[in-house]
């Protein structure tokens, strides 16, 4: 871990947030908050599917479901994404779908 | 009682050869139209490669069909494609449902929409074609 820049913000990241619970944030919400103040600030997270206004989570669509399936084929947490409870569920429902018919991998390794 | 859609969709064995999918679709969909089932729409997807390996196959063809019936015919056709040599894996959804849901919820919101537009003091609404999404 050198403390290059990864974004155009000149500064470093803050080393204490940069171990735990802020390496997961900065990973999920943009590296805005990169800059001077370092825990207070985040960015308030909204529903993918209802900011585009999908009702219908699609099994067939993996491009718009992997955005919520890392590599490794876990479904990521609603923590993470800030979807909302329905569409987390319906997310969840896809996603099994979507692994039946080997679309998306059952968690690999 | 009256018919429900449902999307079946199927992975064709990828050793065979683009014909024999065909015929393998056209079975399938014989089996649909034999229980009084009527299909809507077919989507070849073509050859793709699968997430893991089913039935030590990495590939395979992928075939959709869009299908209107009772129950009872999807679950004969289920049997059958079981029995079905060459068909590595089958899902079969129920999607009406869910697809009326949505459509009544986008009605909804296009209504709210309509709505907002309308409230005292904001400028008059254009009442036009705004139909489409």
């Amino acid at each position: 871990m050198s403390s290059q820049t990864t974004n155009g913000d000149g500064r470093g990241i803050g080393r204490p947030s940069g171990r735990s619970g802020g390496g997961a944030g900065a990973k999920g919400g943009g590296g805005k908050d990169a800059g001077g103040k370092r825990y207070f600030f985040r960015r308030r997270k909204v529903c993918k599917f209802c900011a585009d206004k999908i009702d219908y989570v699609d099994y067939k669509d993996i491009k718009l479901i992997s955005q919520f399936v890392p590599e490794r084929g876990k479904i990521l947490p609603r923590r993470m994404f800030g979807t909302c409870a329905e569409h987390q569920r319906k997310l969840t429902e896809a996603v099994n779908r979507a692994r039946h018919i080997a679309l998306l991998p059952y968690a690999s390794d | 009682m009256s018919d429900r859609t449902y999307e079946i969709l199927f992975i064709a064995d990828p050793n065979l050869g683009e014909p024999e999918v065909d015929t393998l679709a056209a079975q399938v969909q014989g089996f649909v139209e034999k229980d009084g089932g009527r299909l809507q729409k077919m989507e070849k997807w073509g050859k793709k490669r699968l997430a893991y390996d089913v039935r030590r196959h990495r590939e395979g063809y992928y075939v959709l069909l869009v299908v209107e019936g009772s129950g009872t015919m999807v679950k004969e056709v289920e049997r059958r494609i079981k029995v079905t040599d060459g068909i590595i894996r089958y899902l079969s959804v129920r999607v009406d449902e869910e697809l009326r849901k949505a459509e009544r919820r986008k009605a909804k919101r296009a209504l709210g929409e309509e709505k907002r537009r309308g409230r005292p003091g904001a400028p008059p609404p254009a009442r036009d074609v705004e139909v489409q999404q």
